[in-house]
């Protein structure tokens, strides 16, 4: 397809090869047409995927290889959308993830129709979005950051947070505490004091 | 040494090959392993302890030793990563015992660091935690393939974790290559004769529980039952277990999830809720028995605080019954007329306070709450618990005793009978009922009740207080009463968020605890007047303890926090004074003592022993006197008996295990005599839960007797077990046959394929499941990636828990970021349990839209983010050392050198084989990573300028704008360090 009518530049470009699958009554956030295109699925400017079901390369199991042998090398993402529709997964998903792995396309498995096409939908509409829900941006809000820090010692929960917060005012306080201040914490037992106490007393590098 | 020990030791060592034994909890397993570590002598080669890093088993078993024989000098060091690899060698060619730690030792045994014909065998000290897959696993399997003359003796006291799962007891035997079972129950019959031929004395009291306590238990009760009703509902679990019994213990989360966790990531909602809803409920039915009145409240009100928009239980109906109960332990409310006013100020009184300041308490009283409409005042009721003042009276009764028998001690002195020194021994839960309990003997109950009081009311205005400051005096010193003096008057203003009911009851609060404020400032004024002259050496230690334990709270104001600082420096101002070495002994210095004999090497008696008190001045108050009182947290976990040899305890919170310590001790030491009382609160799940925990542990002992009749270990001609590799094997190769099926089904001589792993995956079973599949492991430490299969491949696994997590912390983006960077093929494992459920969610809970917090979206826009990161979906361990050794096939194997200085700043040279998760404090290196302001370029200079957290928590902005290199990032940090947090009302 050398040149997109500019109305198709929002949807999905859906191979003919999937009129009839059941996934496309699930892609309902966007819109999709049906175009000439030698991949299953095109997802962008710059990404696009081939659906297959398990069961379907068990009957089959040159079918992917084949597939992802045609496709163009213009795509920077290429996505390989595993339906695992089977019950005894691990030879089936073994041959398809080194096929995958080894011809430069990324697997992504979904457990029913739904799923499978919630990726598709998810890919085309943050074609362009930024990556900063997964770099870490959480909730701002004091309480959330401070449960979000002290949370990294084990065992202690979003209740321990509370606790300890009231009793000592401040983190730095908390940081501060004896053992015993600690312990006179209700609910923090013995096995979370020692944990909190060596995470703030104990140096960074124990040996230099 | 008791002598069921020697038959256990016996019958063990006639096993050359080594052998399990399980035995009841409190039957200490410690003077057992010490008593076996007497018997090893340097001939037979080294001795290796694996223990698990975080219990008191090792320290227990360095105590015994000691004192088992003191001229024995060969207590068992510990072998850790510090020490260089020469140095290691040695000590483990050296036949002496060891400590190690399994991650340790694996690594060791893998890089050939370790000379296998030199050790003599190998101690497992917690068989119950062990599975095929884990590194203990690993490490007998190695270990017996290059050394099969050697023992391995397995240890565990816990029964029931014994028995959890298919078979257990035999899968575990197999994996440490065992053939023998040695069970050794407490109903057996060698310990029974031993531990009831001379019982100890024994009192049982059953303290009747006050109203309200019953009140909230029973509710308690009825929320849980309505949780496991709505529980069996769901028709995911098996009904059987579900019993309001069971739901005392902890195990009983674990049934739970044994059976929820393969379907886990397809529940709903509220059953995932109401898992952890009985969890809090349970938590909460036990503090009732623990914690006094004002703590159980404060407690609730900090659930409610911190689960009240999610939880199922706190809507339901009788889950009112428990708040309101809980309050009325402590206070009520009283409508401000006249008449209740009178009552108020007699109240007040009680608190010896003078009439001057009361009056003008009133009147601000009435200024705060005029607000609303019907005002009311708080009326404080401060039941205390009943197992108190029994305590009290056993106490009393014991002296009563004690000075009878003083008269007739005096002429068996003289025999050289000294038995029975006196000791009184009080066994709690924790350390803080230690540290409550103590108070209310000292001083007395309603003194310690008044103080917990104190300190929650102070603890709500403070915090308010300071919200309003906005500005906390830098100095940790205690300035005076400068700050406190003003009395800051709570404008209603503030109040206008809380909601209408609450409001009046805030209202009264707030008032409460300002007047407490007021109070305190002439109460201290009372403190200092001359108190009552008890005469001579009694009369001086009061002061002091009136000093440490009284005036850090009166003068407080400045923050709770600021109490032990206060604390501190009064009483340094006690030691200046003149004889007090009494006081040292009583004071912070001891508990912190004792808090790091946990973990200290050496255990000296002196390191261990408890907070003791005298206590004339106590026995001229109150009248009757008491005996001097030792106080032990059992959840230390301390040889306390061997240490103290007490001749009196009273066990306030009963524990099955602590029981039998008891019964071994007096068997050791039959001449001895000893009394025992119990504190029992009558018809409470106290009781229950006490002879639950028995009958358990004998269902499980029973059950293990059963699997042991009919137990299948499989033998090699020579008599040595074959573990299970033997048929694991055979099962692998299947798989592989069909790959060479092109060579005619011949087997393929290839080269042995090789994986470099990271040496903090040995946290991870996925090694030991490499190894089994016939790869060669090499641990080494890894900047980039945690796998390295091949020049090419680099591999990051996540469990489904840590993927989550680590796409929430943005890890995951910042690890694949740099993976990209340096490999050509780039991959994220995502591994799932074989256990749990092949699948993220449940189809229901895809939801109508696309969402940016699903995972769907999350790995769509890793995907997109990183067009050349290969994704695997395991199956399980197996399924993915499978797809390793795939993947593998036409590669070249990794390089070990080039490996590791892959993405190691240059700078930094290259680090040598360490051991990182062991170099560093990783919990605080993640919790600083955590903090606003800390990023990945300045993490490691704040960690190079400062040695620990607490000092960081010190640093003024300038200094830490220097080692982060920003005013704008240290300014965030400091801010958020010193934040106030927001109140609770």
């Amino acid at each position: 397809p050398s040149s997109q009518p500019s109305q198709n530049r929002n949807s999905i470009l859906v191979s003919h090869r999937q009129k009839g699958n059941p996934l496309l009554k699930y892609i309902r956030n966007v819109r999709w047409a049906f175009a000439d295109v030698v991949c299953d699925y095109v997802l962008g400017q710059s990404s696009c995927a081939l659906y297959l079901s398990l069961r379907y390369h068990l009957l089959h199991p040159d079918y992917l290889y084949y597939r992802i042998r045609e496709l163009q090398k213009n795509f920077k993402l290429r996505v390989v959308l595993c339906h695992v529709d089977v019950e005894d997964v691990i030879k089936p998903l073994l041959e398809v993830t080194k096929t995958a792995l080894l011809h430069d396309c990324t697997l992504l498995c979904g457990w029913s129709l739904e799923e499978c096409g919630r990726y598709l939908e998810t890919i085309k509409v943050y074609e362009n979005k930024p990556a900063d829900i997964i770099q870490g941006q959480m909730d701002t809000d004091y309480l959330s950051r401070l449960t979000h820090a002290l949370t990294t010692v084990r065992h202690v929960n979003k209740t321990d947070v509370v606790t300890l917060g009231t009793t000592f005012g401040s983190l730095s306080n908390i940081m501060g505490a004896s053992m015993e201040d600690l312990a006179r914490c209700p609910g923090i037992g013995e096995r979370k004091v020692k944990r909190l106490f060596d995470t703030f007393h104990e140096p960074f590098r124990r040996v230099e | 040494m008791v002598q069921f020990h020697e038959h256990i030791i016996t019958e063990l060592l006639e096993d050359s090959n080594g052998g399990l034994v399980v035995l009841s909890s409190g039957l200490s397993l410690s003077k057992l392993v010490s008593s076996l570590l007497l018997l090893h002598s340097s001939s037979e080669g080294t001795l290796l302890l694996l223990y698990p890093s975080s219990t008191s088993l090792k320290s227990n078993i360095t105590f015994h030793l000691k004192t088992l024989n003191p001229q024995f000098n060969q207590i068992p060091a510990e072998i850790t990563a510090d020490l260089p690899a020469h140095h290691r060698h040695s000590l483990y060619s050296s036949g002496n015992a060891f400590f190690i730690t399994p991650r340790i030792l694996i690594v060791d045994l893998l890089t050939n660091k370790l000379p296998t014909s030199k050790i003599a065998g190998i101690l497992v000290l917690n068989a119950h935690s062990l599975s095929e897959t884990s590194t203990e696993a690993f490490i007998v399997r190695i270990f017996r393939s290059l050394n099969r003359g050697a023992y391995v003796r397995a240890f565990s006291d816990k029964p029931h974790a014994m028995v959890s799962g298919f078979a257990k007891a035999e899968r575990t035997m197999k994996c440490l290559h065992v053939r023998k079972l040695h069970l050794w129950p407490r109903f057996q019959v060698y310990v029974s004769q031993e531990l009831e031929r001379d019982p100890p004395e024994v009192v049982d009291i059953r303290v009747p529980m006050t109203k309200y306590m019953v009140g909230i238990q029973k509710a308690i009760i009825e929320v849980m039952d309505a949780c496991l009703k709505e529980m069996r509902k769901t028709n995911k679990v098996d009904v059987e277990d579900l019993t309001v019994e069971n739901g005392l213990f902890k195990s009983f989360d674990e049934i739970v999830r044994r059976q929820l966790d393969p379907i886990w990531h397809t529940l709903g909602k509220k059953t995932k809720q109401l898992v952890s809803d009985l969890k809090t409920l349970r938590k909460l039915l036990d503090y009732l028995v623990r914690y006094d009145a004002v703590t159980y409240l404060k407690y609730l009100d900090t659930l409610r605080v911190s689960e009240s928009f999610r939880s199922v239980w706190i809507f339901a109906e009788a889950s009112y019954k428990i708040f309101d109960y809980a309050k009325k332990r402590v206070f009520h409310l009283v409508r401000s007329d006249g008449m209740k006013f009178n009552e108020l100020s007699k109240g007040v009184k009680n608190k010896k306070r003078k009439s001057k300041g009361d009056d003008k308490d009133i009147e601000e009283v009435d200024g705060t709450s005029s607000s609303s409409s019907n005002a009311l005042v708080l009326e404080e009721v401060l039941e205390e618990a009943p197992k108190w003042k029994v305590l009290r009276e056993v106490l009393e009764e014991i002296e009563e005793e004690r000075q009878k028998q003083g008269m007739l001690r005096e002429e068996l002195f003289a025999e050289g009978e000294d038995t029975d020194n006196g000791i009184v021994l009080v066994a709690c839960k924790d350390e803080m009922s230690c540290l409550q309990i103590e108070e209310c003997i000292t001083n007395s109950p309603k003194k310690a009740m008044h103080e917990e009081w104190k300190k929650y009311l102070l603890n709500k205005v403070q915090l308010r207080d300071i919200v309003n400051k906005k500005k906390k005096p830098k100095d940790p010193k205690p300035k005076g009463f400068g700050i406190l003096d003003g009395v800051t008057p709570i404008t209603p203003a503030q109040n206008a968020e809380t909601t209408s009911i609450g409001k009046q009851e805030h209202d009264a609060l707030l008032a409460a605890a300002s007047k407490l404020r007021n109070v305190s400032e002439n109460d201290h004024v009372v403190e200092d007047t001359p108190q009552p002259d008890f005469g001579g050496q009694g009369r001086g230690k009061r002061k002091r303890k009136v000093g440490i334990r009284n005036v850090p709270i009166v003068l407080d104001g400045s923050g709770v926090q600021n109490n032990d600082k206060e604390e501190a420096v009064s009483n340094k101002i006690g030691m200046s004074d003149s004889k007090n070495k009494i006081n040292e002994d009583e004071t912070n210095p001891v508990s912190t003592a004792r808090f790091s004999g946990t973990t200290d090497e050496g255990i000296s008696v002196e390191n261990i022993v408890l907070r003791k008190h005298t206590n004339t001045d106590v026995a001229a108050r109150n009248g009757k006197p008491l005996p001097p009182v030792h106080f032990y947290a059992l959840e230390s976990d301390q040889p306390i008996l061997d240490i103290l040899k007490p001749s009196v305890l009273i066990v306030y919170h009963p524990d099955m295990a602590f029981v039998r310590e008891i019964e071994v001790y007096k068997a050791e030491n039959p001449s001895k005599r000893l009394k025992v009382y119990f504190l029992f609160y009558e018809d409470s799940t106290e009781v229950q839960k006490f002879e639950a925990s028995i009958r358990r542990e004998n269902g499980a002992f029973e059950s293990l007797i059963r699997q042991k009749s009919m137990m299948m270990i499989p033998v090699d001609q020579s008599g040595h077990c074959l573990g299970l590799n033997s048929t694991l094997e055979s099962d692998l190769n299947t798989p592989q046959n069909s790959v060479t099926r092109k060579a005619g089904g011949r087997k393929e001589a290839d080269k042995e394929m090789q994986v470099i792993v990271d040496m903090r995956e040995f946290m991870s079973s996925l090694p030991n499941v490499l190894h089994q599949k016939g790869m060669r492991i090499v641990p080494v430490t890894l900047e980039v990636g945690d796998y390295i299969l091949s020049p090419l491949i680099c591999v990051e696994r996540k469990s489904i828990q840590d993927l989550f997590m680590s796409f929430t912390s943005g890890r995951l983006f910042h690890q694949v970021e740099t993976m990209v960077r340096y490999y050509r093929i780039p991959v994220l494992l995502i591994e799932f349990s074989q256990d749990k459920s092949f699948s993220f969610q449940s189809a229901s809970d895809i939801g109508d839209d696309v969402t940016p917090n699903s995972i769907i979206s999350k790995l769509s826009l890793l995907a997109l983010h990183f067009p050349r990161l290969r994704i695997i979906w395991s199956r399980s361990l197996h399924a993915t050392a499978e797809i390793f050794a795939s993947l593998k096939a036409n590669q070249d194997e990794p390089d070990e050198i080039k490996a590791i200085r892959v993405g190691v700043p240059s700078e930094e040279g290259i680090v040598e084989n360490d051991v990182r998760a062991e170099n560093y404090n990783t919990s605080a290196v993640e919790f600083l990573r955590r903090l606003p302001g800390v990023t990945d370029s300045n993490y490691r200079a704040i960690m190079d300028g400062c040695k620990s957290m607490a000092e960081l928590a010190l640093l003024p902005v300038e200094k830490l704008a220097e080692l982060m290199g920003g005013h704008k990032a240290a300014r965030t940090l400091r801010d958020f360090l010193d934040a106030k947090y927001p109140t609770l009302l």
